[in-house]
């Protein structure tokens, strides 16, 4: 299974509401490390097993709206089929017709009450402040849930 | 703290002139004491960031609980001309209709022990599910689901769940016209089959109580809110649902919106003209969510009276709850209002703002015609709620809008902190207060210093002429997700 690095996100604070800060070499990483973001405000991913892989294709017409669907993705299928995922692997983000496209696996596991705690629902991922820009270093984005 | 050039207009009144791309001035319901407050975070910003968006009529508008949203601040009003404007998904939020039912009761707060209090939060805890995700209390089937959908409460009344005497009493008669259960998703659709009657996590609660002070004698009299009556608030809205009706929306006219030539601030204020495909789309889909929550509450109330049956061992003449009002404080409407001295036609989007008709409104039920339509403004789950009812200065103002309740002041992750080791849970149950949570977690997020005393809330609007006070209700025993 993969641990969560410290240093590649982190929980903003904020008022209303709760959001990640994710910082990554490369582009796909950063997908990958905000779904990890995700799930780590989801749950303890210490305690989820990845037996089951999922497979997972999303559009959108720039990056934002790219990591929008992506993460939505995610979170409706963890709302929908219950399950809870720990691992990401980013296979190719294609620019395609107007925009891009995104293909990945998930890994994770059905919900186990008696193994798993869900912290919280999220309702929504948002727009809100979302800028997937590039540092000296590669790529960050803001997200930030809708809770 | 940012500069926002902001005007004091009066104790109560502040206003951001209109300056560079904004349409109207925004104009903030404050006291210079909360002020402070709303002025650390960016709420503010975002109401002038709305004032940006095309069609906006009259101003963009911050109730006094007003906090950051995402993208609209929550605690705001804005009204869109019905041929000019535009709608915004992101102006109800993802929480379509959520709303407050209030209940009141025959029996007395005497009439229940501690024993029975907690006999009755545990039947409460048992009847209607809570917490992430929260299911089966009832489950529809793809067949059933576009009924719900087109028909609200009235769907969930016909079932079984509550009476006639209920629907009288909610905003709407508890459903709207023009839902189209085409409009939405497949997604959305499987969201809402497992979710009737279940209130869901964060905020939302179910509440007992008893009326702690009365105000007004005459509009409470009207509402049956004799001081010690016992008194159940339903906190909840559209739940997954809903989520995805927005979502679907926000991606859609996220797409859109360069055809239509809009540009604003802010993505998440993703909006298109009201009478556009994706506009029309969404306002369906709305609606559709809108007529769920009706329904979600509706089969909650029935499981709230069931609970009391069950737990108190008493009938329903004995506990003899009724609804008193509910209001929606996440959605967007047509309605006519005056603006600049004629009657306009248009599309107030209420998102953390709650409708507040004055007494004579056609709108308002016949039993409060004379009084005023009720408006809940629900607090902390250790202090107090309110009960106020609209005032003819709402209807000049803030399109017949009000608060909608006390708003966060710290952040869940300090929230948790604030509440360390500290039994949550026991400390409530020493003040008589006796609560359920799905998680602890939810209950240490939600702890009463988390926030503001919605008693400022309150008299900041009744200060401003937007609502008068009827009664105060304090808590006995709460549910939370």
């Amino acid at each position: 299974m993969t641990f969560p690095d410290p240093d590649s996100f982190r929980e903003i604070d904020h008022t209303g509401d709760i959001g990640i800060q994710v910082t990554a070499p490369t582009l796909p990483r950063l997908f990958e490390r905000a779904a990890l973001g995700t799930f780590h405000v989801l749950t303890d991913l210490d305690a989820v097993q990845t037996p089951d892989a999922t497979s997972i294709a999303v559009d959108g017409r720039d990056r934002e709206a790219l990591m929008v669907r992506w993460l939505s993705e995610l979170n409706y299928r963890h709302t929908v089929d219950n399950v809870l995922y720990a691992s990401f692997e980013v296979a190719s983000i294609d620019n395609a017709n107007d925009g891009l496209t995104l293909t990945a696996t998930a890994r994770g596991e059905p919900i186990d009450p008696n193994r798993h705690t869900v912290y919280t629902e999220l309702k929504a991922i948002t727009f809100h402040g979302l800028d997937v820009h590039k540092t000296d270093n590669g790529w960050a984005v803001q997200v930030i849930f809708d809770m | 703290m940012p500069n926002y050039d902001l005007e004091k207009l009066d104790d109560y009144r502040w206003r951001v002139p209109k300056q560079g791309r904004m349409q109207v001035p925004a104009r903030l319901y404050a006291t210079e004491e909360m002020l402070e407050d709303i002025l650390s975070d960016d709420a503010p910003q975002q109401a002038i960031n709305v004032a940006h968006m095309p069609g906006i009529v009259e101003a963009s508008m911050a109730m006094p609980d007003i906090h950051w949203g995402y993208g609209f601040p929550i605690g705001g009003v804005a009204a869109f001309d019905a041929d000019d404007g535009v709608i915004s998904p992101g102006g109800v939020g993802y929480d379509i209709n959520c709303g407050v039912r209030l209940l009141s009761s025959k029996l007395k707060k005497e009439d229940l022990d501690r024993r029975d209090t907690e006999r009755l939060v545990d039947a409460l805890f048992h009847r209607v599910p809570t917490g992430v995700g929260s299911s089966g209390a009832l489950r529809v089937d793809h067949s059933t689901l576009p009924r719900v959908l087109k028909n609200g409460a009235e769907w969930a009344v016909n079932e079984g769940y509550g009476s006639d005497a209920d629907l009288d009493v909610i905003e709407e008669g508890g459903q709207v016209d023009g839902a189209d259960p085409d409009a939405v998703s497949a997604r959305a659709k499987e969201r809402g089959l497992p979710q009737l009657g279940t209130l869901g996590s964060g905020n939302h609660f179910l509440e007992v109580g008893y009326v702690s002070e009365i105000y007004d004698e005459e509009a409470a009299r009207v509402m049956g809110l004799d001081e010690g009556s016992v008194t159940a608030i339903i906190h909840s809205g559209s739940r997954g649902f809903g989520y995805q009706v927005c979502d679907d929306a926000l991606s859609d006219m996220d797409k859109a919106m360069n055809k239509y030539n809009i540009e604003l601030p802010d993505r998440q204020l993703a909006c298109t003209p009201i009478d556009s495909p994706e506009g029309q789309k969404y306002i369906r889909g709305m609606q559709c969510a809108i007529n769920y929550a009706f329904a979600n509450r509706q089969v909650m109330a029935h499981n709230t009276r069931l609970a009391f049956e069950d737990a108190l061992d008493v009938t329903p003449r004995e506990h003899g709850l009724r609804t008193v009002y509910e209001v929606a404080h996440n959605i967007a409407k047509f309605e006519t209002h005056r603006v600049n001295g004629g009657e306009q036609e248009v599309c107030v989007h209420r998102k953390g703002a709650t409708r507040a008709l004055p007494a004579g409104h056609p709108l308002v039920p016949g039993r409060y015609q004379h009084v005023g339509q009720p408006v809940l403004i629900p607090g902390d789950m250790g202090r107090y709620s309110y009960v106020l009812v609209g005032t003819d200065a709402a209807m000049d103002e803030t399109f017949g809008s009000t608060c909608h309740g006390a708003g966060r002041q710290m952040s869940r992750r300090r929230a948790r902190k604030m509440a360390g080791n500290r039994n949550v849970t026991a400390e409530l149950a020493n003040e008589g207060i006796i609560v359920r949570g799905e998680s602890s977690r939810t209950v240490r997020e939600e702890i009463s210093e988390a926030y503001k005393d919605v008693a400022d809330v309150v008299a900041a609007v009744e200060g401003a002429g937007l609502s008068k006070k009827v009664a105060q209700l304090r808590p006995l025993g709460v549910i939370k997700g």
